[in-house]
């Protein structure tokens, strides 16, 4: 199983080395829990059920004067752990975020772009400033994860984050393999919507807003989306992540795994949707 | 009167776990330079335990199963939203009400510089929500 939306914060060797990190991670991310060995992280991952973890960071370098982790830091990690696979991040609204995208890919070797928009502060349909980003995606062969509606962060404005605005994307960009995360929610039926209606688009599951993880997954997608609109409409475009450490990765599988799905959906859910994502490397 | 303390940490790998830490208990109080007093075993959290029953791993996974059979996961907790001052989702409840029934603390008396205990008590540092790292204390006073 790969969970596909993680944060290698509040990790206390990463801090320890570098001080600037802790501060950075309280005040623009807001967490404010005591920092865990890097042997927690893995040891969740086992309590989970998880083979593998994607590494997201938050370079908002720009916006807010710092990235949370470094690409470089995120590749480190990689190297000394085979069950991590890192995505870069860049700011869009850096002159150098194309530069910095190639060399995080074709140096580092990382496996992804993601973009935090209410983090970073820009517009996902901005022909200036995002489809370039884009376009080296679409010609580096790797994905684009984009964090969409709700983000727990202090510093964040959910008005960039509007999954609607990537409609446009998915029709310039139609072999870009575009995931939107946190099932867009509260904007999940628009986000649903571009699922359905394009094939390039799909959704992890890193929501959470309320209540205990199987209370919120029942209530979301057993209630409000149905269930059946995942296993017949979305059965390709669904990929689990836990959003680690807003939430634990032990009740987040616990509570998507009571959901009751089809034992072919599951396989998918937790694992071919996001081999096919991350193509061959991811395979490895 | 003199009075001894250490803090000490510890990594739990699993939700529910029952760490012995007889043996380091004993330790300390044999090096403490302690006759005859008390020593206490105290967690700093509030989703650990700290409690005392015979080492054995059946009984180790008795209680650990029955404490989470005990406090169910799946009922109403209010203790269930965003926890601001963490920047985590609540979602422990259930971690909390099991610690409540273990405590956080035993202490035993110390005779001839050793801890008296019964011959089949050991001393657990309960983890209840882990993966997490942890810290307890050992404090023993007497002369």
């Amino acid at each position: 199983m790969i969970d596909f939306h993680t944060y290698p914060i509040m990790i206390k060797e990463l801090i320890e080395k570098d001080p600037s990190l802790g501060i950075h991670i309280r005040d623009i991310l807001g967490f404010y829990f005591p920092p865990q060995p890097l042997s927690v992280f893995l040891y969740e991952m086992d309590a989970a059920g998880i083979e593998k973890s994607v590494l997201l960071p938050i370079d908002c370098s720009i916006t807010h004067h710092c990235k949370i982790p470094s690409n470089e830091t995120i590749a480190d990690l990689v190297d000394k752990n085979p069950r991590f696979v890192g995505f870069a991040s860049v700011d869009p609204n850096s002159k150098n975020s194309e530069k910095e995208l190639n060399s995080s890919i074709t140096q580092l070797g990382l496996k992804g772009l993601f973009l935090d928009p209410a983090i970073q502060r820009f517009g996902i349909n901005s022909k200036e400033v995002t489809y370039p980003l884009y376009q080296i995606c679409l010609e580096l062969k790797i994905p684009v994860l984009i964090h969409c509606g709700l983000n727990w962060s202090p510093k964040s404005l959910a008005r960039f984050a509007n999954p609607l605005d990537l409609e446009e994307v998915a029709q310039d960009f139609p072999e870009l393999k575009i995931i939107i995360s946190n099932l867009g929610w509260p904007w999940y039926k628009e986000a649903i919507m571009l699922a359905m209606k394009y094939r390039n688009i799909y959704l992890d599951t890193s929501v959470m807003y309320s209540g205990i993880p199987k209370e919120m997954f029942s209530h979301l997608i057993g209630t409000l989306i149905g269930k059946g609109v995942f296993e017949r409409n979305l059965h390709f475009q669904i990929i689990y992540g836990s959003n680690f450490p807003r939430v634990d990765m032990r009740r987040t599988m616990r509570g998507i795994s009571a959901m009751d799905f089809s034992v072919d959906f599951k396989k998918h859910l937790f694992l071919e949707n996001a081999l096919t994502v991350l193509g061959k490397e991811g395979k490895s | 009167m003199k009075n001894v303390y250490k803090e000490f940490n510890l990594v739990s790998k699993n939700e529910t776990e029952l760490i012995n830490i007889t043996e380091n208990v004993h330790s300390f109080v044999r090096t403490s330079g302690i006759k005859s007093g008390l020593v206490f075993v105290i967690s700093f959290h509030t989703t650990t335990g700290i409690t005392v029953n015979e080492p054995l791993p059946d009984l180790e996974s008795d209680i650990a199963t029955f404490l989470n059979k005990i406090v169910d996961e799946n009922q109403e907790y209010r203790h269930a939203r965003f926890l601001h001052s963490d920047g985590q989702m609540a979602v422990n409840s259930p971690s909390h009400l099991r610690q409540a029934l273990l405590g956080f603390e035993v202490f035993f008396p110390i005779e001839d510089g050793e801890i008296k205990t019964g011959s089949r008590q050991s001393i657990y540092f309960v983890e209840l929500d882990g993966p997490q790292e942890r810290k307890y204390c050992i404090k023993a006073i007497g002369e």
